[in-house]
């Protein structure tokens, strides 16, 4: 650890804890969210490729309020016994309303059929959050809700979610060193009644992150993001779970250029996937995004246009 | 007669385990009646009110947009 930053803070120091002469332990700063661990990872390696036409409209009423406009079409896959992946052409409309203030944000989506996503996410206080995501259906029993309230502490956070059938988790990620963060999870879910723990750390540098969780799930994630200049960064992931004993290893890129963003992945279970976002002019864009699996011999392309 | 009316219980506290304390058990079962009844009216409050809460909350905040806007497609 030879490069710690210079104690520039060493006079702000309160009595109680013992100052390091590089790296001040009293003013750490806060860690990214549990859920936002893997988020330098998944932008390269779980980008949303999607199959078939996509448009999204947005207009903007004012600074804080818009309504949305999406429509869908394309082939979506069922879930069968059998291995193929059965597909059925598709196609919907979405209209969606989206009001952002600092302390208040609301979105919520509805479909043709019926179905509503709605998202909040309120500051109570400016260390409380509360947090609100439902998808709520026609059909009974599909619907359900999940609730969470983080705390943000000075170097830590802790995270509270309750859903809807019974299920109560808690995370808590402190920052341990100005690069490094660790946190825990525990869930508990009443329908299939399980429960289960998970571990995670997070390293973190002006040019890379490298981050690992495991789960009594016996899932374990491994990745690694490395930023070569402003423009190009290279991420690996390694996943396995230890009890279905599934491994699989992805390697990945993600290129911000001027006027357009490419990012593709290659995974060892034989799937290449990219994915363009060009930017035609000021508010529009143009997607492009191929999914090639070539162990299950499933080609997806799908292209879309985004305005405002 | 007995029989009934244990019949006539046992209809009503339908998660109930036995016919011991009546007074907690009822209790417990108007809690959880009156949850169900108010989480199922929350939810067709929340599936057809929220977005029409955003739209009002949106239509009220400064600067006002007009209703125009608001259906225009342009």
């Amino acid at each position: 650890m030879a490069d710690l930053l210079p104690p520039l803070t060493a006079a702000q120091v309160d009595d109680k804890t013992k100052v390091d002469e590089k790296v001040d332990y009293s003013n750490l700063p806060s860690p990214v969210p549990y859920e936002e661990l893997h988020r330098e990872a998944f932008m390269s390696l779980k980008a949303d490729n999607f199959e078939g036409l996509r448009f999204d409209f947005t207009k903007a009423l004012n600074q804080k309020f818009s309504l949305s406009h999406s429509v869908m079409m394309g082939p979506t896959e069922v879930p069968s016994q059998s291995a193929e992946t059965i597909k059925i052409p598709t196609a919907h409309y979405e209209f969606g309303a989206n009001y952002f203030e600092p302390k208040l944000m609301l979105i919520g989506r509805v479909m043709t059929d019926g179905r509503l996503n709605a998202r909040l996410k309120a500051d109570l206080t400016d260390k409380l959050i509360v947090k609100a995501n439902a998808q709520i259906t026609n059909e009974p029993h599909l619907s359900h809700a999940m609730f969470n309230f983080d705390y943000m502490g000075s170097d830590y956070r802790a995270q509270l979610q309750l859903g809807n059938s019974a299920l109560i988790g808690a995370t808590y990620i402190q920052s341990v060193t100005n690069r490094l963060s660790l946190g825990g999870e525990v869930f508990w879910a009443g329908v299939p009644r399980k429960s289960g723990i998970g571990y995670a750390a997070r390293y973190e540098s002006d040019k890379m992150v490298a981050t690992a969780q495991v789960a009594s799930t016996g899932a374990v994630v491994m990745n690694y993001v490395q930023k070569i200049s402003e423009k190009v960064s290279l991420a690996t992931d390694f996943m396995f779970n230890y009890f279905s004993r599934d491994v699989t290893a992805s390697v990945g890129y993600d290129y911000i250029l001027r006027q357009s963003r490419v990012r593709g992945k290659i995974d060892s279970n034989g799937v290449a996937s990219a994915l363009v976002e060009e930017r035609l002019s000021m508010g529009l864009n143009f997607l492009l995004s191929a999914e090639l699996d070539h162990k299950k011999k499933d080609y997806k392309f799908g292209f879309g246009l985004t305005v405002g | 007669m007995e029989s009934t009316i244990s019949l006539k219980t046992k209809g009503k506290g339908k998660g109930s385990k036995g016919a011991s304390s009546s007074d907690d058990k009822s209790k417990f079962d108007i809690v959880k009646e009156w949850s169900n009844w108010s989480l199922k009216k929350a939810k067709v409050a929340t599936h057809y009110g929220f977005i029409p809460l955003i739209i009002i909350i949106g239509m009220n905040s400064d600067p006002k947009p007009n209703l125009f806007q608001l259906l225009s497609p342009v």
